[in-house]
């Protein structure tokens, strides 16, 4: 096997990928690239399928058949391959899952010192830099049931980043929070989106899809009916699914 | 008022403190074994095997149902009557005491094993999964997050199977005339002008023995629980 | 085989399906052998003959001596949480009390109980009804229920503590804003929705009751299931004392079992229906419940208070 790093390489190809959830057929034949640097943004009704591809690309969810690339490695199924693939896949939640018995800064440490290695003093001050970045370095020393839940899940970013991760999944990070919180969570995840960062991003939340994303996916019933650019896909939707879809999140 | 207590009948417990002794002895024996048959238990029962799973299961199911009385009796008419095991025993006082050893622990055991399992389940699975995604391997997730959480919300429930497991051995008086609950049965009878003083005594000996130790060890996991 | 993932374990992939099927064999072939180790144990020792165990297959043995031990176990179960639970009431309220001079002497009185082992009371209580002139033939029941109800008492006071606390505050907050005096929000508001919500919790307590009654069966010469271990081996049916003993074992564990699901059905029909505030005091909150610990550190979480508001 081949070491291929190259910028033609994409970050994430998913080939003839299926799952089934007993009966229910959840991802059907799908296929799909994404090449460094490209944000995706993955629309759908709930039950489509979005989360469990999102969870599916660093085997949160093990697939039926199919392949999953990430950066041109195949996915491994188990064990330490899985967890140093995993090391450069970052990972935000719908419910954040910071590790309640840590403070925040132990949070964000904990993976570059057992996983990468750092010393305790780089892991502390990237931990640091990060939390400075997303607004809530004055929480470092609190535990996560002491801030909000939008401090949290800005918490949770900083966790995966900490991981100089190639490629960042967002698993609809918006949806566990209050309204008031969402924003502030949304402006991190911009940010990060204008510096470049590979992103795969399941949401409700149209106004990131127009102004951050450079790629629609619109997800129905386990497959992809629609993949296009924003503009494209809000104003001219092709498929009567995707048309459904935005008449009921516009009217609201 | 205290003179019945120097009686010769008596004398082969130890006396009060002789026959509290041995109560301590069998919680704390019973105790090491239920710790770790328990913990094999709950390792099989939240394990990716699923017949050690159904296994696990079924022991846990059934012998909790069975009265613990059952249990040590059965370990006296059975093991010791029928099937002469001794367990490296040499005489009755010694074997009694080890066949009861190993009634309390198959029968704690049980509760053990179901806290544990409690303690392991309180951890939300998406810390689990927030750990995998970071990169951590089965033993590191294991030992830096799921372990430390399950450890802090088991410690008031061991601490009820260890305050249960000091009252429960008193059964052993159903079998063999070794420990406290037992001379008090003797001495109960014998002392008809003294059944309260009698009464008084043992209870308040099983109240210093448990009563504390709950308040403690209810005081140390309320200091460790996790906020969530 | 389960293909999910756990808080311990991610979905297993090629390898970690092999390595569990190779438990999976060595571990049926260790219980075999265990087994196996086992009943040769009993054959040695000449237990396996079909004369031992027979004659358990006789109407006799049940009609004279187990059904008979069976009613008097569930007899001294019933009226021992009968006699319990409006104790446990009492007690449950008084430690929830404004006053110290009441909540104190409830908690000295509940924390001793639990503290003391039920077969020490079941002694204690006997030689009292001994020395009262109780009549022998119904001296051990007399001994057994107050033994077990002095106990149970006490951990039904700490269920009931747990119910009324179970409920959302908003029932309380409501009833006081109505201008209900203390006594009137608890008598017509609290309780009875808390006992609803005990009603799962007090069926397991029962289970515990059940195991305690063969207790006074040993030491106390109740004549309830166990009890029949020393008569039967020895009447003319002859069955063995393990023959006797394997029935009366699987006699509490069918027992305990309906016990216990009729137990976890009340649980899941009080979350279900939609009268009430959907609070319960889950079934595995009061076994093995130990002095000095309350419940509600135990981490099994009283339900309902979460879904408060």
């Amino acid at each position: 096997m081949t070491e291929q790093t190259s910028s033609a390489t994409p970050m994430i190809k998913a080939t003839a990928v299926n799952k089934h959830f007993g009966d229910l057929h959840v991802l059907k034949d799908i296929n799909f690239e994404v090449p460094r640097g490209q944000v995706v943004v993955v629309l759908g009704p709930s039950g489509s399928g979005k989360s469990t591809l999102c969870r599916a690309i660093n085997r949160l969810e093990p697939i039926d058949s199919g392949t999953i690339e990430v950066d041109g490695q195949p996915l491994p199924a188990e064990g330490r391959a899985l967890a140093q693939l995993r090391a450069d896949v970052g990972m935000v939640f719908q419910s954040f899952n910071l590790f309640a018995h840590k403070t925040i800064l132990d949070n964000i440490t904990l993976a570059p010192m057992k996983v990468r290695k750092q010393d305790k003093a780089t892991a502390r001050k990237t931990a640091m830099e990060l939390l400075e970045r997303v607004g809530i370095a004055n929480q470092a020393n609190k535990y996560p049931a002491q801030l909000s839940g939008g401090q949290q899940q800005r918490a949770a970013i900083a966790r995966a980043l900490a991981m100089k991760p190639k490629v960042m999944m967002f698993d609809e990070p918006t949806s566990a929070l209050d309204p008031e919180m969402v924003q502030e969570v949304l402006d991190v995840m911009t940010t990060l989106a204008r510096e470049g960062m590979t992103m795969f991003v399941v949401t409700h939340e149209m106004g990131f899809a127009r102004k951050a994303a450079n790629r629609v996916m619109f997800m129905a019933d386990g497959e992809i009916v629609e993949d296009t650019t924003p503009d494209d896909f809000f104003t001219n939707p092709k498929s009567a699914r995707a048309k459904d879809f935005l008449g009921k999140i516009l009217t609201h | 008022m205290f003179d019945f207590l120097d009686k010769p009948l008596y004398a082969e417990y130890g006396g009060i403190l002789g026959a509290f002794w041995v109560t301590i002895q069998l919680t704390f024996f019973s105790a090491i074994g239920s710790l770790i048959w328990g913990t094999v238990l709950a390792a099989m029962r939240v394990g990716p095997v699923p017949i050690m799973r159904w296994f696990a299961t079924a022991y846990v199911n059934i012998v909790r149902n069975v009265p613990l009385t059952v249990i040590i009796v059965g370990s006296s008419v059975v093991l010791a009557d029928q099937l002469l095991w001794t367990l490296g025993g040499s005489d009755t006082r010694e074997i009694s005491f080890r066949l009861a050893v190993l009634g309390f622990t198959l029968y704690t055991s049980c509760f053990v094993c179901e806290s544990l399992r409690s303690g392991i389940n309180t951890v939300p699975i998406g810390q689990a999964e927030a750990a995998r995604a970071l990169g951590l391997t089965f033993f590191q997730v294991l030992r830096i997050v799921v372990l430390p959480q399950a450890f802090r919300s088991v410690v008031a429930p061991l601490a009820s199977v260890l305050i249960a497991l000091t009252k429960n051995t008193t059964v052993t008086a159903a079998i063999a005339g070794i420990e406290a609950a037992a001379l008090m049965a003797a001495m109960i009878e014998r002392e008809s002008d003294k059944v309260l003083l009698v009464f008084g005594i043992f209870a308040v000996g099983f109240v210093i023995l448990t009563l504390p130790m709950g308040m403690f060890l209810g005081w140390v996991a309320k200091k460790v629980s996790v906020k969530r | 085989m389960s293909q999910q993932a756990s808080v311990l374990y991610d979905a297993p992939g090629p390898r970690a399906k092999q390595r569990n099927a190779i438990y999976t064999v060595l571990f049926v072939a260790a219980l075999a052998l265990a087994a196996w180790w086992f009943i040769s144990e009993l054959d040695a020792r000449n237990q396996l003959e079909a004369e031992s165990w027979t004659p358990l297959l006789e109407a006799g043995v049940w009609t004279d001596f187990f059904i008979p031990g069976l009613l008097n176990t569930l007899q001294a179960a019933f009226l021992s949480i009968l006699i319990a639970l409006p104790i446990g009431a009492l007690l449950g309220i008084a430690r929830l009390s404004e006053h110290a001079w009441i909540r104190w002497p409830a908690a000295v009185w509940v924390e001793f109980f639990r503290a003391t082992p039920v077969l020490i009371l079941m002694l204690f209580s006997r030689e009292l009804y001994r020395m009262a002139g109780v009549d022998s033939e119904i001296l051990p029941l007399y001994a057994v229920v107050t033994g077990l109800v002095l106990y149970n008492g006490s951990v039904l006071a700490e269920v009931v503590r747990a119910g009324i606390l179970s409920l959302p505050r908003g029932q309380s907050e409501a009833a006081d804003a109505l201008g209900m005096r203390r006594s009137q929000v608890m008598t017509s508001v609290l309780l009875p929705q808390a006992v609803t919500a005990m009603l799962p919790a007090i069926v397991s307590q029962l289970v515990v009751i059940v195991k305690d009654t063969a207790i006074g069966g040993a030491v106390v010469r109740f004549e309830e299931v166990i009890a029949q271990l020393r008569p039967l081996p020895t009447s003319d049916y002859r069955p063995s004392v393990i023959a006797t003993l394997t029935a009366i074992a699987i006699i509490f564990i069918i027992l305990n079992f309906i016990l216990t699901a009729f137990a976890n059905w009340l649980e899941r029909w009080l979350r279900r229906r939609k009268k009430g505030t959907g609070a319960v005091v889950t079934t595995d909150m009061v076994e093995e419940q130990a002095p000095g610990v309350r419940l509600e550190d135990t981490e099994a979480d009283v339900a309902g208070r979460k879904d408060d508001g």
